[in-house]
């Protein structure tokens, strides 16, 4: 399953956010679109509630159109090479002289998190866990590390039972190809199959339950993968590497519109099956981040390489709309019924066992049923019911209103940190911007206390660093973060020659023989939340003399103007990558996301330098001394992470949050599985 | 033979003007005068909302000068001494130890709209409670954001009113302007007046100003103001145009054209006083409509960023479910003051319509 998951989310959610985008270069953050987006269709529901139903329609499709991404540019060193053009070996053995093979790790992710568990026990017993009330951090961490744990033998897990998962919203494809936000991947990730996955430390492996081998060559310039000879897709057919290879085809084909798994596949120069088993992945660089590449969703080539020469939607044609209802599945779960509001999967036998032998474990569910809600208080009273096993909380929800016996009767929940961080960004090619004092006044006028504490219920921890401190790459001593200062503020304004000189109660600076007030706008999704922490600065720079608007926008729009640059400052969040590489073209001169336009030439020399480098630690100082000019130079006002809040049913065990919170990572929902008590 | 007995006519007594008739009729109605005492109140205190509730002395002297620091929610340069002098918008500290013999005079409530009070910020006041149920200190509770609810009533009040009014103030001018221009000239005036008010008419607002947020870069109320005005005024010019049809035709017109009066003259001197007054029946019930559709948009989160507004309480207010405060309030603001233009404009149009008027009090 990691694999499943591995390749859709990879792609989706690995990366970055932004505010809206996470992930991959300019990939953006799914979720966090999604959220976005379900807030405005709802938002525009309720308003355009008397429009005819076309208009409706027509204006969440532009909403959702957000979601089509092209693929990601290799960045500097593809501009500066000639093109390659792929002329593989013709045989394995010739393949094999030129290269130097080693080996890597092929795991299964639920014996690795097994293993992990053997050095995490359980803090207090499940009855404990289970009376417990989620109000402290001690509380949380006794609940996660108690109900986290798996089953010792089978017979404590009800493997006959049935888990009702929620869905914020509708999905819109069941095809693995055409997946384009979380909630797709969430249900694609069950049925779907990939080769390929990382754990929640962010490792890379191949997966145990679909590979036999992994080889890297030693300049990583080339993936040699293995495949099982007990896979089949749930009509028979036998997965072979030329489905593989296929799907690698299909998902460059330009005439197909695929939204988001394109992402990274530019920086392989190809692939090649060389038998039914054996597939070889040749990248054009010599790269550590090459393995993220190697992770998309594989289609069965039997099934679709008639059909996608009739119609290369996939969507339109009578075989595909059959495929969508009922596709052919590789993953542990075939689809048994969809409708709008309901998916229904049901687990595969012959996806376990194989000519009468268990070859896989036995998935812990008979029958996963999807439910669609959309209104956070519709949501959270199915969870109160029963009518639903798992939903991600708001943070006033989890302040408010999931601490009533109501609620614990039969549920609990658990917390964990993202590494998705939020950030005031200025854009640095404007007079106010430009000078490093302000932006470092604007750091200090930061009502931080009031943002974390108030605002946000003191859940979200602050976050003083691009990189996450936990991560591998993150500063070595916590950074102390800005506390808020407005005298120092105001020396730095004044000092970088912000004065009240007309006496209009703004400060204002001669620039280029104009003068020009103190006023910019801070640009920021429309979200309640967000549009409240925006104010909280606003307010405070009034009383040091800046005029700050807040000019909530449409997320479409905000997209829109901060890759133009037309912003002077700006909210947002980046979602951290499972490698520090992706955040290259958030702060590299010139690079697509560099929305602030920040510009450091030795930051760029670094980065370039921590892409061809290939030992880990070495990489990890780069990334560090890049950290180290960010955090001095404040292109960024970093403020705080997000957390991930979750409630579960009391009859659930086996969570654990990763960076990516509790399912977009191996094993994620693998892991769960349900009491027999 | 008797001579005819002749009566001397002693001077008619003058019959009360049109307007000074309706007031008389209008005065009668307990409900609408209710109402319009209602708004009269609601006016004062969105005219004198930081007097009201504050953070910001009403008038202080410092350093031997007077300032209006309330003002300052207004406009900042009523506060720059102060910014100067690095306040930070904290004022009873300030004041008291940077000029011992200053003065101040403070509102009546103090409270900020837009912040919480920090600690010391007020003699015995902590920082603002998040969430925090009707006190003495915040007299309608505390939203989410730890800000106080009455004073973001009391500044919120300002929004209102002036959206209803400013709004059909546009239409009224716009709409009366057209109506009168297609109902007195006529033809092919009248055709082409006609169409476009139908075209208006098909513009749904909301959808208007949404596209219009997405273009701004400021936004403010007035924005939402212009496009309420600019779409609203279709209703008032067809009453216009229907007036103006019916009156063009009485003797009093031909009589004026007879002399020689310009058009120009005619419209705006004799035929408007006389259609105005079933013109104001909608503009009354436009005011109400164009408060909703600001609460309506504010409670959808279209509204401007950081000017308070009932509508965003209310929107607060549905987030957190179980803060009944912040939906009592402004729920029952809006619905009062929806209720009282509504009832003035029901008043106002059976104290100038003949029919209604005298129909009710026949003899």
């Amino acid at each position: 399953m990691h694999s499943r998951l591995a390749s859709n989310s990879l792609r989706v959610f690995l990366c970055f956010s932004v505010m809206f985008a996470s992930g991959c270069p300019k990939a953006p953050n799914y979720r966090e679109v999604l959220e976005n987006q379900e807030k405005q269709e709802e938002q525009l529901r309720t308003l355009l509630g008397e429009m005819k139903e076309e208009l409706k329609s027509e204006l969440i499709a532009e909403l959702r159109s957000e979601f089509a991404d092209g693929s990601i540019s290799s960045g500097a060193i593809a501009a500066s090479e000639p093109e390659q053009v792929f002329d593989p070996p013709a045989t394995l053995d010739e393949l094999d002289q030129q290269v130097t093979w080693v080996d890597s790790p092929v795991i299964d992710s639920l014996e690795l998190y097994r293993e992990y568990l053997k050095d995490h026990p359980p803090e207090v017993s499940v009855e404990e866990a289970l009376k417990l009330k989620n109000d402290s951090d001690e509380n949380n961490e006794k609940i996660l590390s108690s109900l986290g744990q798996l089953y010792a033998t089978d017979e404590d897990a009800d493997f006959s039972t049935e888990i009702v998962r929620h869905l914020p919203s509708e999905v819109k494809s069941l095809n693995p190809l055409m997946q384009s936000s979380t909630v797709e991947g969430d249900v694609v990730g069950m049925i779907g199959l990939g080769f390929f996955s990382f754990d929640w430390n962010m490792d890379p492996f191949a997966v145990a339950e679909y590979v036999d081998s992994w080889q890297t060559s030693e300049d990583m310039r080339f993936d040699k993968v293995v495949i099982r000879d007990d896979i089949t897709w749930s009509d028979g057919t036998p997965v072979s590497a030329y489905d593989v290879e296929f799907s690698y085809h299909t998902i460059l084909d330009e005439e197909i519109p695929i939204p988001a798994v394109r992402t990274g596949m530019d920086d392989i120069l190809g692939i090649k099956a060389y038998d039914e088993r054996t597939f070889v992945i040749f990248h054009k660089h010599s790269l550590a981040t090459n393995v993220w590449n190697c992770n998309f969703p594989i289609i069965p080539k039997h099934v679709y390489e008639e059909t996608i020469k009739d119609d290369k939607t996939m969507a339109d044609s009578d075989e595909h709309i059959k495929l969508e209802q009922k596709p052919v599945c590789g993953g542990p779960y075939i689809v048994k019924s969809r409708s709008k509001s309901e998916i229904v999967l049901e687990r595969r036998d012959d996806w376990y066992m194989h000519n009468g032998e268990q070859v896989r474990r036995k998935p812990h569910f008979k029958t996963v049923r999807f439910k669609v809600i959309t209104d956070p208080n519709t949501q959270l009273l199915a969870l109160n019911r029963g009518d639903i096993d798992d939903l991600e909380l708001q943070p006033a929800q989890w302040v408010n209103q999931t601490t009533e016996p109501e609620f614990y009767r039969l549920n609990t929940k658990v917390r964990g940190t993202q590494w998705v961080y939020y950030f005031f960004g200025w854009n640095m090619k404007t007079p106010y911007f430009s000078d490093l004092r302000v932006r470092k006044a604007m750091a200090y006028a930061v009502d931080y206390d009031y943002i974390l504490n108030t605002l946000l219920y003191g859940l979200w921890p602050a976050c003083s660093s691009e990189f996450h401190p936990d991560s591998w790459m993150g500063p070595e001593e916590p950074r102390a973060p800005y506390k808020q200062d407005l005298k120092k503020a105001v020396a730095l304004l004044e000092e970088a020659g912000w004065k009240d000189t007309d006496q209009d109660g703004i400060r204002d600076k001669v620039v280029n023989g104009k003068k020009i007030p103190f006023q910019f706008t801070m640009l920021t999704p429309n979200q309640p939340w967000r549009v409240d922490v925006c104010n909280s600065l606003s307010t405070t720079l009034q009383r040091i003399g800046v005029k700050c608007n807040v000019m909530p926008t449409e997320f479409t729009v905000v997209q829109d103007k901060t890759s133009k640059h037309e912003f002077q400052a700006l909210f947002g969040g980046w979602g951290t990558g499972t490698d520090p590489w992706t955040t290259e073209n958030i702060f590299k001169t010139d690079e697509g996301r560099n929305y602030v336009q920040y510009s450091n030439k030795r930051v760029d020399e670094l980065f370039d330098k921590a892409k061809v480098e290939l030992d880990r630690d070495v990489r990890a100082e780069y990334y560090r001394e890049i950290d180290e000019i960010l955090w001095e130079e404040q292109p960024y006002c970093w403020l705080f992470y997000r957390g991930a809040f979750y409630a579960y049913n009391k009859r659930l065990r086996g969570y654990k949050f990763s960076p990516r919170g509790p399912y977009h990572y191996s094993p994620g929902f693998d892991s769960i599985w349900a009491t027999a008590q | 033979m008797t001579e005819p007995q002749i009566t001397e006519l002693k001077s008619i007594p003058k019959s009360p003007s049109f307007w000074k008739e309706a007031w008389r009729q209008f005065r009668q109605r307990k409900l609408a005068m209710l109402s319009l005492g209602f708004v009269l109140f609601l006016s004062i205190v969105a005219l004198f909302a930081p007097a009201i509730s504050g953070s910001k002395p009403i008038v202080c002297e410092y350093k031997g000068t007077i300032y209006f620091p309330m003002l300052s929610y207004y406009s900042p340069r009523f506060e720059a001494t102060f910014l100067n002098e690095n306040f930070f918008g904290n004022y009873y500290d300030n004041l008291k130890e940077n000029d011992p013999d200053s003065w101040a005079i403070w509102p009546l409530h103090f409270g900020d709209p837009n912040r919480p009070i920090d600690p010391n910020e007020w003699p015995d006041y902590p920082r603002t409670p998040q969430s925090s149920a009707p006190n003495s200190i915040n007299w309608f509770g505390t939203d989410s954001r730890a800000t106080d609810v009455f004073s973001q009533m009391v500044h919120g009040t300002r929004t209102a009113l002036l959206v209803g009014f400013v709004s059909m103030g546009i239409a009224s001018v716009i709409g009366i302007t057209m109506g009168g221009l297609a109902g007195y000239f006529g033809g092919w005036t009248d055709s082409l007046i006609s169409r476009l008010i139908e075209v208006v008419m098909c513009i749904p607002t909301l959808v208007l100003i949404l596209a219009l947020i997405a273009v701004i870069n400021e936004r403010t109320i007035w924005h939402m103001m212009a496009v309420i005005g600019a779409t609203g005024w279709t209703g008032i010019a067809r009453l216009t145009r229907a007036e103006f049809l019916k009156l063009k035709t009485m003797d009093f017109v031909s009589a004026a054209r007879v002399l020689g009066v310009g058009h120009i003259r005619i419209m705006f001197k004799y035929l408007l006083p006389n259609a105005l007054a079933p013109v104001l029946v909608p503009i009354t019930f436009g005011i109400a409509a164009a408060i909703l559709i600001e609460s309506a948009l504010s409670f959808l989160g279209f509204g401007p960023a950081n000017s308070p507004s009932w509508g965003k309480l209310l929107n607060s207010g549905r987030q957190n479910l179980e803060d009944w405060w912040l939906i009592l309030f402004p729920g029952f603001a809006i619905f009062l003051t929806v209720l009282a233009y509504n009832l003035i404009g029901e008043g106002l149009q059976e104290a100038t319509d003949p029919r209604l008027r005298d129909g009710g009090s026949m003899e």
